[in-house]
């Protein structure tokens, strides 16, 4: 199985000096397709840091993250982004939905900004709505739906265009438990479908939906256990 | 352009309309500091192309309802215009050019090109003097047959009837409010060279003028008004359109014509004859230049004014461009995302602008007639102007957002998605650019200084050039001020610190609003300079003819001396008028002409004078001749021995020109008289002769220039007589006022000055109320507009105050720290900017010709108003409408 995502010995350091801060510490880490990866770890840990240097949004201080056999390192500003719109989608946790825009037209931005048709571009973003459920619901504003109905639409926005790489930060932390798991399962049945995720998250119970779980505290991996002990999780610290 | 720049730029116009809907309050105020000078200046190109009346619109009035009005010039041939009113020539007008030389009485030359079957009234204009209640008053007459078919548009019948006979006139309100209405009798007064002549005549009707207001007029049959002295002939003509050949072939005999056709659908410029097209001005390329420059400088004013609210809407959207940029935005569709909200406002400001700006100007339009004697044309809007304007506005709006593009594409996504905000760390480069540019601008402006003529030129083109350079100078210094002033600010109250600081912190909305403040107090003071500089310049050049409050009269060689005294009688005392004697140098035999000779030398005389003469006789020198006792002595001695008094003061001579240096020696009087002719007068000599002579000074010019014993006029064989009288003042401008109307009514010429000292142009006083008022009114919403963005910005703060225990006032006294930091630090920065355009135009405005001499006066006193106190001002203003309650909401970020 091929890795869409290989981060190695990724160092990020914020601020300099005195003042500086590492993020992360040589983290070495793959996710490969068909596969969902949850990271864990406490507050300050490192877990956004790796999701952003993932996603190209920021560059790491040393080493090499890749995405589908290409070094974000080497990229500049516009590649990096050609990148987010075509490989890698996002989840946030607070479902950033552009508020100016419809359910459809948020997730037809990607596509339109890589040129596409504003008309092909929407007919495509109805289609994934459709498979996430909420079809219906295309041409409504960000505030007129539920928080659960906005993270459907920002798990749509993630794979629209068949991306490859989906980096999940918290998808359910502001949702309710019910919402929460129909929100996972759609993930887990993207990455069956062939992508890679990475899920961000505090929650055990929603780490037993990946088939890998890794452990971040202070800017190392710490620990990494397979999807099969995944009901005796708890940090490793505890154990 | 890509399909991804295409598809981009789709995204970015949806975002910004779909923004621009949610956050209506900030769009409304985007759009009206966007609108605002695209609605004035709409307003003011519609009044203005109202009021110009073209060719085509003036037909009716020009000509009523012919087809052509055609008039004689006495030339051979004449080269004209479309429009003879814009441009003609005429061509052998002397006695030996062969051509017809047609004068008024050849209308049939006229008929003989353009057909004799055509109905023609001949149309006359001229002026005339009219009896009113109080004196005698001018009036422009009109003589035609008003009843006749061609003439119905010329007038507008308001009552009664056009007049039938000779006898009967119409007039005007204007003139029946100064006399004679319906029924009563419109007496003219001619002065002839036979003498005075009066005709009564029958007031009919009123009627205005289609083409003046105010002005007193009457209009009556030809002859009505007695014969008119104007040698050529004007006619009307009907009976069909009058062709651009036709009008070809009667310049060819000298004549010109105004014709419907061709004034209402003009045939293309190649028809015209090629002389014709060189009458036209050519274009002054420095005016053009300093208009181009001052548009900059109001495209740049407004982009100032605009750039904070884009600012603000740029960081409101920061969340949504971090998004964008997750979902595969580069930092080119940030910049995108942002200008398109330049773009939405700006286009519907442009049109909306344009709109509002009609209406204001269908409301201005009626109003501003009250203030143009000249009747307006119809309502005109003019599309392709008004293109323009819109598109300034469109273009003012797209640059505002400029500078917050290029800061939002250089966000930290990371950062803002993480919910941290921050400003980029402050330019190192910006502020040496800015130095180097202001330095540049001193440099340009004194080197425009030096270059420009008096009145303009290229120079000043650089120096208006400078002021730009100047301004951008300082806009990329703001931003280190504004840090400073920060960083200052840790001794100062806490809604001074916290103003200043959070000002410095977020620089991009700060910014601008201070460089609007900057660059209006800088155009204040460079245009306040330059207007009281001018003024100076004029204050210094002023030459007093008399006293304070005194007066004289200027008496004509056949004036009623008794009838001048009676006049002077009703208004002032006996004791006040003495007469002066002189040598009438304006008489019927000729010009008498004096040259003063000492040796080889003739000397230079001031030839100023308010009397009828500047040559006037006395035994004494008069006491109306301001003289220190031993001048006075010494020239009563001169005199007495038969000389003549030379009076001076340094003021008497021009620039360049000092006064004449006397040895006290004799001085050679020659008087010549020029024959009367107007064309080829020749000079006799009269009389010469020697005499000892005194030159005393003056303290202000004297009334006369040289003062004769009468023993030296008895001598040269001159006569003298009363050439006007001295009066004593104090003068009031009320006895001013009667006196001058009493003594226009007399049938001989009189004239009085009364000295009233340097008058300062009301216009400038206007000029510097305006430019004080326009500097409060763009400094207010300069400070308003950013103070406001800057509280909606800082609600997390405030509602963080209220939670430790702020008072409620305490957002109010933020929101005057505020605006006091905005105008403060801009009007600090602007005045001296203000300065070197200010210092370089004074120069070529007030350079003397002649000695390159120049003139600065700094108005002080504006510049105090406008640099201290509008901004303590403002803050005040701003104080009392910021709301006081404290936010009470909870910090989410």
């Amino acid at each position: 199985m091929s890795a869409v995502l290989e981060l190695t010995d990724v160092t990020r350091v914020h601020g300099e000096g005195p003042a500086a801060v590492q993020a992360l510490r040589a983290v070495s880490f793959r996710a490969h397709a068909g596969e969902l990866v949850a990271v864990m770890g406490p507050s300050g840990s490192g877990k956004s840091t790796l999701l952003t240097l993932a996603g190209g949004l920021d560059r790491p201080t040393d080493g090499r993250v890749v995405v589908e056999g290409v070094e974000l390192g080497a990229l500049g500003n516009d590649e990096r982004a050609r990148m987010r719109r075509t490989s890698i989608g996002y989840v946030f946790q607070g479902f950033n939905l552009i508020p100016a825009l419809t359910a459809a037209e948020n997730v037809a931005l990607s596509r339109e900004l890589d040129g596409v048709a504003a008309r092909t571009a929407r007919a495509e973003a109805r289609r994934v709505l459709e498979e996430v459920g909420i079809g219906d619901l295309a041409d409504r504003f960000p505030d007129d739906m539920s928080g659960g109905q906005q993270q459907r639409v920002a798990i749509a926005r993630a794979v629209v265009g068949e991306r490859r790489l989906i980096l999940a930060d918290e998808p359910t932390g502001a949702l309710d438990t019910e919402t929460g798991e129909e929100i996972l399962r759609l993930l887990r049945a993207r990455c069956d479908a062939g992508a890679a995720g990475v899920l961000v998250t505090h929650e055990a119970r929603h780490a037993a939906w990946a088939d890998r779980v890794v452990f971040l505290r202070d800017g190392r991996v710490v620990d990494e256990t397979g999807a099969e002990s995944v009901d005796l999780l708890t940090e490793p610290a505890a154990r | 352009m890509s399909a991804s720049t295409r598809g981009g730029w789709r995204v970015a116009l949806r975002l910004a309309r779909r923004e621009a809907l949610r956050r209506k309050g900030q769009t409304v105020l985007m759009l009206v500091l966007i609108c605002l000078p695209v609605v004035a200046v709409t307003a003011a190109a519609i009044v203005w192309r109202t009021q110009d009346v073209s060719s085509a619109e003036s037909v009716d009035r020009r000509m009523g309802s012919a087809d052509a009005l055609v008039e004689t010039t006495g030339a051979d041939r004449v080269v004209q215009g479309f429009d003879p009113y814009d441009s003609f020539g005429t061509f052998g007008e002397d006695d030996l050019s062969p051509g017809p030389n047609l004068g008024r009485g050849d209308v049939e030359a006229v008929l003989d090109v353009l057909g004799h079957d055509r109905p023609v009234i001949p149309l006359d204009r001229d002026s005339r003097l009219f009896e009113t209640d109080r004196g005698v008053g001018d009036m422009e007459v009109v003589t035609t047959d008003l009843a006749h078919p061609l003439a119905d548009g010329l007038l507008e019948r308001v009552e009664g009837k056009y007049p039938p006979g000779p006898g009967e006139v119409v007039v005007n309100q204007a003139l029946a409010s100064r006399g004679p209405g319906i029924g009563d009798t419109l007496t003219v007064i001619r002065k002839t060279a036979d003498g005075e002549k009066t005709l009564d005549l029958e007031v009919v009707g009123i009627a205005e003028s289609t083409e003046n207001r105010g002005y007193e007029l009457a209009a009556g049959l030809p002859g009505a008004f007695g014969e008119t002295e104007n040698p050529t002939g004007r006619w009307l003509v009907g009976g069909g359109p009058v062709s651009w050949d036709d009008v070809r072939a009667l310049n060819a005999i000298g004549v010109l014509v105004a014709s419907r056709q061709v004034l209402t659908d003009p045939p293309p410029e190649s028809a015209l004859d090629p002389v014709a097209g060189g009458f036209d001005e050519p274009v002054d390329q420095v005016v053009v230049s300093v208009l181009a420059l001052v548009g900059v400088m109001v495209l740049l004013e407004v982009v100032l004014l605009a750039g904070p609210a884009f600012a603000v809407r740029a960081k409101a959207q920061a969340h949504t461009l971090a998004l964008v940029a997750a979902a595969g935005g580069t930092p080119g569709q940030a910049r995108r995302t942002v200008l398109a909200s330049g773009v939405v406002i700006g286009g519907l400001g442009g049109v909306l602008g344009v709109g509002i700006g009609i209406g204001i100007g269908a409301v201005a339009v009626p109003v501003a007639q009250l203030f143009d004697t000249t009747r307006f044309g119809p309502f005109d809007v003019p599309w392709p102007l008004l293109l323009l304007v819109a598109g300034f506005g469109f273009l003012s709006a797209v640059l505002a957002a400029v500078v917050p593009a290029f800061s939002a594409s250089r966000q930290d996504v990371v950062a803002v998605l993480a919910g941290r905000r921050g400003e980029r760390r402050l330019s190192v480069r910006s502020p040496f650019l800015g130095l180097a540019l202001l330095g540049a601008g001193v440099a340009g402006a004194a080197v425009g200084a030096g270059t420009s003529g008096r009145g303009g030129g290229a120079g000043s083109v650089l120096i208006a050039g400078s002021a730009l350079v100047s301004v951008v100078g300082m806009i990329l210094v703001v931003p280190v001020v504004i840090a400073l002033v920060a960083r200052s600010a840790a001794r100062l109250p806490l809604a001074l610190r916290f103003a200043a600081r959070d000002a410095s912190r977020h620089r991009t909305r700060t910014v601008p609003a201070v460089a609007a403040v900057g660059a209006t107090v800088a155009g204040v003071v460079a245009l306040g300079i330059a207007v009281s500089s001018q003024e100076a310049a004029n204050a210094d050049a002023y030459v007093p003819m008399l006293p304070d409050g005194y007066g004289s009269v200027a008496l004509s060689a056949d004036a009623d001396r008794s009838a001048v005294v009676d006049v002077l009688g009703r208004s002032l005392r006996d004791d006040q008028v003495v007469d002066v004697r002189g040598v009438q140098t304006s008489t019927d035999q000729g010009e008498l002409e004096f040259e003063f000779r000492q040796g080889g030398d003739v000397l230079m005389l001031s030839h100023w004078g308010t009397l009828g003469s500047s040559y006037v006789v006395g035994a004494k020198v008069p006491d109306y001749v301001d003289l220190s006792a031993d001048a006075r002595a010494e020239a009563d001695a001169v005199l007495d021995a038969g000389g003549l008094v030379l009076m001076r003061s340094e003021r008497s001579y021009p620039e360049g020109y000092p006064a004449p240096e006397l040895d006290g020696g004799p001085v050679t009087v020659d008087v010549r008289r020029w024959s009367p002719e107007e064309e080829a007068s020749t000079a006799t000599d009269v009389a010469s002769a020697a005499a000892p002579s005194a030159v005393v000074e003056v303290s202000r010019s004297s009334p006369a220039v040289v003062l004769f014993s009468p023993r030296l006029l008895e001598r040269l064989g001159l006569e003298t007589s009363t050439v006007g009288m001295f009066i004593y003042g104090p003068v009031s401008e009320e006895a001013e006022k009667d006196l001058q109307e009493a003594l226009a009514a007399l049938p001989t010429a009189a004239y009085l000055y009364v000295e009233r000292g340097y008058q300062p142009d009301a216009a400038v006083r206007i000029v510097q109320v305006v430019l004080a008022a326009l500097g409060g009114i763009l400094m207010l919403g300069g400070t308003l507009t950013a103070t406001f963005l800057a509280l909606s910005d800082a609600r997390p703060d405030l509602a963080t105050m209220a939670a430790v225990g702020a008072r409620p006032r305490t957002r109010r006294t933020v929101a005057a720290a505020y605006a006091l930091v905005v105008g403060g630090v801009g009007a600090v920065l602007g005045a001296p900017v203000g300065f070197i355009p200010g210092l370089a135009i004074s120069q070529p405005l007030t350079r003397s010709w002649e000695t390159g001499a120049t003139a600065v006066d700094v108005p002080w006193l504006l510049i105090l108003t406008v640099v201290a106190g509008l901004p303590l001002l403002t803050a005040a203003a701003v104080g009392a409408c910021a709301r006081g309650r404290l936010p009470l909401t909870a910090r989410i970020d």
